[in-house]
């Protein structure tokens, strides 16, 4: 197996490459640009297709007819491209197409600053674009799953012909870690069973998201509820962190989850029984094992996150407001710090703030 | 009087010995010549090297988005008219992101000086291939070279009947001053194309480049006021680069088509409530 130093944004286009995407197209951001980089790179070595867009747009509408022709496709951007996106997204997700989305977060709202943020969990995990859909949706914590998580995004979003969003942040995009390459690569393969390929088998298929019936479309965005539901039921990922005995249990994924990781460690040292639960599939949210965790315990729930509480409200959702749920976060592109989270943990140790 | 100390140095965030420095002076130099104060002056950028310039000027300013100066510019002339409105924004900004927008300008024909700060490559993402990028040139993105045709903006003006089209040479301050105060006292929509070396990122378009190139139209006679003629130069490019005014024309502006702004901007307007209150009479 090999092992090599790698920036979290080279590890997305290993992965797609591992994964068998044969179409990139991508408009530059900043802290985004090493995934177009990268791609603009490997493509072409490959015999794969890479295109430099002239607008967000563009590149996400170009996404729409790859994944129309059957191939695995993807894109990239930050905050302001990925909100440029949504009009395509909307589209894919009504058309029921496979594709890729990596999102690496950056601070806003507006042209905000090039700092890491998690703030576009509600774009992404609810939406953003118009429309009764939801993305599947993917947060990476390292290198490795930067790598790991663009593979199973593919895997995904052809499984269940829907878009995949792979969510990290601008810290996520720019680290260098160790990352063990993927053992299995996926050739490039076309899907013909729903694809318009230009064959004869071909034909009959349709790709569309207009349905000017409304009993039609009342039964097709029915349809995609019951997809969205299979989707809950098989799909949820997830990690426990020293979670058995805990009093104090931190939410947190994507960067943030790191350091709270860390805390929990420093917690346990000084004798506070904490644990770390973090969500790896955004959609499905984890929602039935926090609500587990709510009924069973009497713990106090911490959500940790670099944004408004935005994943706080799933959370909120999740336990019904059976436990008290808190929030440690930083906003504008500032990094939440270990002793933050230390602090919160030790004051609700001492049964203050609940 | 207004004069340079109007328009203040201030410190910038631009690499030494970029283009961005004689195209910033010429503009100020500019709205000094046509006497307008910083408090009559709207300055609106996009994202991107270029779109930092309102940081840099003493007069009323805001960042946009990536790509839509034009609209926003729109936006603050349909607004207030009186204001002297400049857009800037780089060749990606202006022409990729923002293209179809420019159309549309064009088309509108607003009192707008939209100024391009082209340097043939998106400088704040650190060097892709931007739309005016030659055919070839290497960038990391581009490995093996340039692929797409470039656009010619001043074609593109031209051929869309743009009531200003000009180009300037950030390296030829004085020149690029003079096409700046003839497009901000034009009547209608102007297009400023300007050639600026990006000493970081083009290794290709380099100061000394362009300085073996251009020439200035006005010096060999050219009198821009024909459209066929002024199209014919907008597709020179390679051994010698015209610079200058291309074409000219006075037609209606989008100000024109509001009956309600020979009344005067709203802010110098008296408070008269008559007309609403006819209106929501008339819906008793």
């Amino acid at each position: 197996m090999v092992t090599q130093l790698i920036k979290g944004n080279t590890a997305v286009i290993i992965g797609a490459l591992y994964a068998g995407c044969d179409c990139y197209f991508g408009y530059p951001i900043t802290p985004a640009s090493e995934i177009l980089h990268e791609a603009s790179f490997y493509f072409p070595m490959l015999g794969r297709k890479f295109v430099q867009a002239e607008s967000e747009e563009a590149a996400i509408n170009m996404v729409y007819g790859g994944a129309s022709a059957g191939h695995r496709v993807m894109t990239a951007s930050s905050g302001p491209g990925i909100s440029l996106k949504q009009e395509g997204i909307s589209y894919l997700a009504g058309a029921e197409l496979p594709c890729v989305i990596v999102d690496i977060m950056r601070a806003g709202p507006g042209l905000g600053n090039i700092g890491p943020e998690q703030a576009d969990y509600n774009q992404i995990v609810k939406g953003g674009g118009h429309g009764n859909y939801k993305n599947i949706v993917l947060a990476p914590n390292s290198v490795q799953e930067m790598c790991d998580l663009t593979i199973k995004a593919f895997e995904l979003s052809f499984k269940y012909r829907n878009p995949a969003v792979v969510l990290a942040d601008g810290v996520l995009g720019q680290m260098v870690e160790p990352l063990k390459f993927p053992t299995n690569a996926v050739q490039p393969q076309v899907d013909t069973s729903w694809a318009v390929a230009a064959t004869s088998q071909t034909r009959q298929n349709l790709i569309t998201s207009i349905f000017l019936d409304f009993e039609q479309l009342e039964d097709f965005n029915n349809r995609l509820q019951k997809k969205y539901e299979l989707i809950e039921h098989q799909e949820v990922a997830y990690e426990k962190y020293m979670m058995e005995d805990a009093d104090i249990i931190l939410v947190s994924y994507g960067i943030s989850s790191r350091i709270c990781r860390s805390a929990v460690e420093q917690a346990r040292n000084k004798g506070i029984k904490v644990g770390l639960f973090r969500p790896i599939t955004l959609f499905p949210f984890p929602a039935k094992e926090l609500f587990k965790l709510a009924q069973t315990g009497d713990s106090t729930f911490i959500c940790v996150e670099m944004s408004n509480g935005q994943m706080r409200e799933d959370v909120l959702l999740a336990t019904r407001c059976m436990r008290p749920v808190e929030l440690v976060n930083r906003l504008g592109g500032n990094l939440i710090t270990f002793d933050q989270v230390m602090q919160k943990i030790e004051e609700i140790a001492k049964g203050g703030s609940t | 009087m207004v004069t340079m100390e109007d328009y203040p140095d201030i410190e910038t965030e631009w690499c030494p010995g970029c283009g961005n420095f004689g195209i910033l002076k010429a503009i100020r130099k500019a709205l000094v010549s046509v006497g307008k104060a910083p408090h009559e002056v709207l300055i609106v950028s996009g994202i991107g090297q270029a779109g930092k310039l309102p940081h840099y000027m003493k007069c009323n300013t805001f960042n946009g988005l990536h790509g839509r100066t034009l609209p926003l510019a729109t936006g603050s002339k349909a607004a207030n008219h009186d204001l002297t409105v400049l857009t800037v924004g780089g060749d990606g900004d202006t022409y990729g992101e923002g293209g179809n927008h420019l159309i549309h300008a064009i088309r509108r024909n607003p009192n707008i000086t939209a100024i391009v700060h082209d340097n043939q490559i998106y400088g704040l993402t650190k060097g892709q291939a931007s739309p005016t990028s030659e055919l070839g040139m290497k960038t990391k993105v581009q490995t093996h070279g340039v692929v797409n045709t470039p656009l010619s903006p001043l074609s593109l003006a031209v051929s869309l009947d743009c009531s200003f089209v000009a180009r300037g040479y950030a390296g030829n301050i004085e020149h690029l001053a003079g096409i700046l105060e003839e497009a901000i006292k034009h009547r209608g929509f102007a297009l400023v194309d300007i050639l600026q070396p990006c000493v970081t990122f083009n290794k290709l378009n380099t100061f000394k480049w362009y300085a073996e190139r251009v020439y200035r139209l006005d010096e060999e006679g050219y009198v821009p006021d024909d459209r066929i003629k002024a199209f014919e130069r907008s597709l020179e490019w390679g051994d010698r680069i015209p610079i200058g005014i291309f074409y000219k024309k006075e037609k209606p502006t989008f100000e024109d088509g509001f009956g309600t702004l020979g009344e005067g901007t709203l802010i110098s307007r008296p408070k008269d409530q008559t007309l609403v209150e006819e209106l929501i009479d008339s819906f008793m």
